[in-house]
């Protein structure tokens, strides 16, 4: 069975058309996955359908066997799916403990919590470093990486990324990778939406190519590097397609 | 010089009401985007629940400020249920709610105006008209023990917003909804329950009011002129901010109205105002607008 079940999923913005238009896509628990396609695909739109930021206008999302419908975001989060959005949402103002302590918001166990955020200092030394700073004072990298972790003191099944690498410089995204690779390895399935492709496919076991809200094609990430149907999407279409990544 | 101390007292005893009548206001704005233009109908609605509570159970206005926190927070809870509470999830429609406030204090004010009719009230405990000596100075006793009451509300909400897991969520909203919301804090709930602490601020303000000043149910408008530029000069949805625009603002007003007469003194604030924007449009210690 599969960990998580998109079944033809409609969605989109307030009163704005469809930005999803009828997706379906298995996420099997042993694999990572990146999720490509040109501006406007639907790659956030989807992570956002799943995690319950965006509720579905049509279609299901299941997981472990359950319906999500109907539940918001704290109640997905419960059940171990994380998400990790692209615009560096953290509380700048506080410093990197307080949003770790945040990460563990929904967790009534206060002193797990304490526990967790240590385990998180341990895989990031640098962040332990800069424990009592305001978040807001750290690198696009360490923030990066304070994303991460916020999202690991839940120790989720699932974690969602939109965009990890995204204005990072090449050695730093390396950086991000490499941590999502130790966290891929502690068996965390990983899902990752990534606009190079390159980048995400090498990570990445699966790759799932988005066009126009749909599900285009997927496979192994080497089958899908080297599918001409890529070169196609980017390179011949994109100069005439507009706007913001969806 | 003597003179000179003698007004920044008499500015800084109704800055400390001035700042919790805002505090309530900067607040809905940090956490839900809104500014409520009710804000101030609230109070007045406040202040004749006290006036009657005064006249007719002979409750003093101070200690009347338990209950009428309160049922204030009730009637915020329903309110936000009932208006706000959809309309918040879509960003489209958040723009638009500022109208919503707008309607709402003329409804607030209207049936204030049917019930009760626009005169003059204000209620008359013994304290309202004496004054304590300090030295060579005067403390207007009401004035006073508002602004020590206000104070010390105030600290009380900054314990709850430092210390409790739901001031964690109420911060962490005012900071990043949309993160907040991604770390799993039900932010519809934070911000109802905001609502409501919002309109207990106006409650226990309004209380003060009633023995304060005199009001009538029209009198609002007046009034949330002079708590946006209190709230706008502090930084919109800063909590400290409203604090120091308010006690700032509030001397200021009591040395204007010492050097060229009391009908001054509104004009203070609607001078800073425009001063305000024009300079810092962010405020003191505002963040720039996200929405």
């Amino acid at each position: 069975m599969a960990l998580i079940a998109i079944e033809n999923v409609v969605a989109g913005y307030g009163i704005g058309p469809d930005i999803l238009t009828g997706l379906s896509l298995d996420i099997e628990p042993d694999r990572s996955y990146c999720i490509i396609g040109p501006n406007g695909a639907g790659k956030s739109t989807l992570l956002k359908a799943i995690c319950g930021l965006l509720p579905p206008r049509r279609g299901r999302v299941v997981f472990e066997g359950n319906d999500l419908a109907g539940l918001r975001t704290d109640q997905v989060l419960q059940r171990g799916i994380c998400f990790v959005p692209q615009d560096r949402s953290l509380f700048p103002d506080m410093t990197v403990t307080e949003n770790m302590r945040m990460g563990g918001y929904i967790l009534k166990d206060r002193h797990a919590v304490e526990e967790r955020i240590h385990e998180v200092f341990d895989m990031f030394p640098i962040l332990r470093e800069r424990r009592s700073l305001p978040a807001k004072t750290l690198s696009g990298g360490q923030q990066q990486m304070l994303l991460l972790g916020r999202a690991l003191v839940l120790r989720p099944r699932v974690i969602m990324l939109d965009e990890p690498s995204l204005g990072l410089a090449p050695i730093v995204s390396k950086q991000i990778f490499d941590s999502m690779n130790a966290l891929k390895r502690a068996g965390i399935t990983i899902i990752v939406v990534e606009q190079n492709a390159r980048i995400g496919l090498k990570f990445a076991d699966w790759g799932c190519v988005l066009d126009l809200g749909k599900l285009e094609f997927e496979g192994p990430s080497e089958t899908v590097l080297n599918d001409p149907r890529i070169e196609e999407l980017y390179l011949g279409r994109q100069g005439a397609r507009t706007g913001t990544s969806g | 010089m003597r003179e000179n101390v003698q007004i920044l007292i008499l500015g800084l005893t109704l800055g400390g009401v001035y700042a919790l009548m805002a505090s309530g206001l900067t607040l809905i704005f940090g956490v839900m985007g809104i500014v409520n233009l009710a804000h101030a109908a609230f109070m007045v609605l406040a202040a004749f629940m006290a006036f009657f509570a005064f006249k007719y159970l002979g409750l003093d206005p101070i200690l009347s400020i338990p209950f009428v926190m309160p049922a204030m927070f009730l009637v915020g809870v329903v309110v936000y249920r009932l208006l706000f509470s959809r309309a918040l999830a879509d960003p489209h429609k958040r723009g638009v709610m500022v109208l919503v406030t707008f309607a709402l204090a003329l409804i607030v004010e209207g049936v204030l105006g049917f019930l009760f009719s626009n005169i003059y009230r204000s209620t008359r405990p013994s304290y309202a008209s004496d004054a304590i000596l300090v030295g060579p100075f005067y403390l207007p006793e009401a004035q006073f023990y508002a602004t020590v009451l206000s104070i010390g509300i105030l600290g009380g909400l900054w314990a709850f917003l430092q210390y409790t897991r739901t001031g964690y969520a109420i911060r962490a909203t005012m900071h990043n909804r949309t993160a907040a919301e991604v770390v799993g804090v039900n932010v519809d709930r934070v911000s109802m329950i905001v609502f409501g602490i919002g309109m207990a601020l106006a409650g226990a303000s309004g209380s003060m009011l009633s023995f304060l000043f005199s009001f009538y149910p029209s009198k609002h408008w007046e009034w949330v002129a002079i708590l946006l530029a209190l709230v706008v000069l502090g930084g919109m949805g800063s909590l400290l901010g409203a604090l120091i625009g308010a006690l700032a603002l509030s001397v200021i007003a009591a040395f204007v109205s010492a050097e060229f007469g009391p009908t001054w003194s509104p004009v203070t604030f609607y001078l800073a105002l425009f001063v305000i924007l024009l300079v810092r449009p962010q405020g003191l210690l505002g963040k720039k607008p996200e929405f």
